[in-house]
């Protein structure tokens, strides 16, 4: 063996080649690429853990959407059923001159009945009765 | 690539940047692993536990310090537990009759008679005193690195190895004074 003393700081070259050699196994390509196969191994179950997360998510978040866009859909259906004057084109214009409204509204049958424009004094008569 | 780059992208999901440190690491790692495990297979096995650990772990190493003693260390544990949990074999010591009556060993014999040997006389050493050895003689890592790796002191390194070194030698001169006998 070398003569270096025990206590020397660098490392014995003769010790360290002969325990180099005996230690080595050989090889090291093969032994990389069996690690690194294991490490595929674990990998597809390990790795990727945010993917794995957001892919486990996917199905159940697409269900969920679907869920909310048929509950506001049935919704917003029931109210705009509910609302009043939204049917149809969602305009609704009533004959303003129709004998309907025209009693709803309290016109005198005087000045509202006629198909020529009522008299300055038919006019007059109504308001100084009401 | 450095080493913490390497690391960096590993940590990402690049696999081949693993791979890589794998390539650059294995000889050590199995040498480190061998130093505990007399077992190939086992120094193997318990090497690659020690990789698949670091690989997990990769968001605890830091940049900053040197990739080798962080990855060694996780082998060296991975070894040790490995030891720890199988039964091995006990380590035979070398017998100074050992040659009585044998025939005297040809070039191939004498090599491997040397080698088993030492492996012998590594074996018959605590087991922190070999991955001492092993780290400061063959890798060449600074006492400072080992301790790092072993998570002693630096003076216990220092020690560990002036031990082992001694013990090695008495043992392999032994063996060298049996040869040159036969």
């Amino acid at each position: 063996m070398s003569e270096t003393s025990p206590f020397d700081h660098r490392p014995d070259a003769e010790l360290g080649d002969a325990l180099r050699a005996a230690l080595s196994a050989g090889d090291d390509g093969q032994f990389a690429r069996r690690v690194v196969a294991a490490a595929e191994t674990e990998l597809g179950t390990d790795a990727d853990p945010l993917w794995r997360l957001l892919g486990s998510w996917a199905r159940p978040a697409l269900v969920a959407a679907l869920l909310v866009v048929a509950v506001a859909g049935f919704w917003l259906g029931a109210v705009m059923q509910r609302a009043p004057g939204t049917a149809g084109n969602g305009v609704a214009l009533g004959d303003p001159l129709s004998a309907a409204d025209t009693e709803r509204l309290d016109v005198p049958v005087l000045l509202a009945g006629g198909e020529s424009p009522p008299s300055v004094d038919a006019v007059m008569a109504v308001a100084l009765e009401y | 690539m450095k080493d913490a780059e390497l690391a960096a992208l590993a940590q990402a999901g690049d696999r081949e940047a693993f791979g890589e440190l794998v390539r650059r690491y294995a000889a050590q790692a199995r040498r480190l692993a061998r130093s505990v495990l007399e077992d190939p297979d086992d120094a193997d096995d318990a090497a690659q536990d020690g990789f698949l650990a670091a690989l997990r772990h990769l968001g605890r190493y830091d940049p900053d310090r040197p990739f080798g003693p962080w990855l060694l260390r996780i082998v060296a544990n991975a070894a040790s537990d490995r030891r720890r949990r199988r039964k091995v074999r006990q380590v035979q010591q070398i017998p100074p009759t050992m040659a009585a009556g044998e025939p005297a060993p040809d070039a191939v014999a004498d090599r491997r008679g040397f080698r088993e040997a030492l492996l012998e006389a590594l074996g018959s050493l605590p087991q922190r005193q070999r991955m001492a050895a092993v780290l400061f003689d063959v890798e060449g890592y600074s006492h400072r690195e080992i301790a790092e790796v072993l998570d002693v002191p630096e003076g216990t390194v220092r020690s560990d190895v002036y031990h082992a070194r001694r013990t090695l030698r008495e043992r392999l001169d032994a063996w060298k004074d049996w040869r040159e006998s036969s």
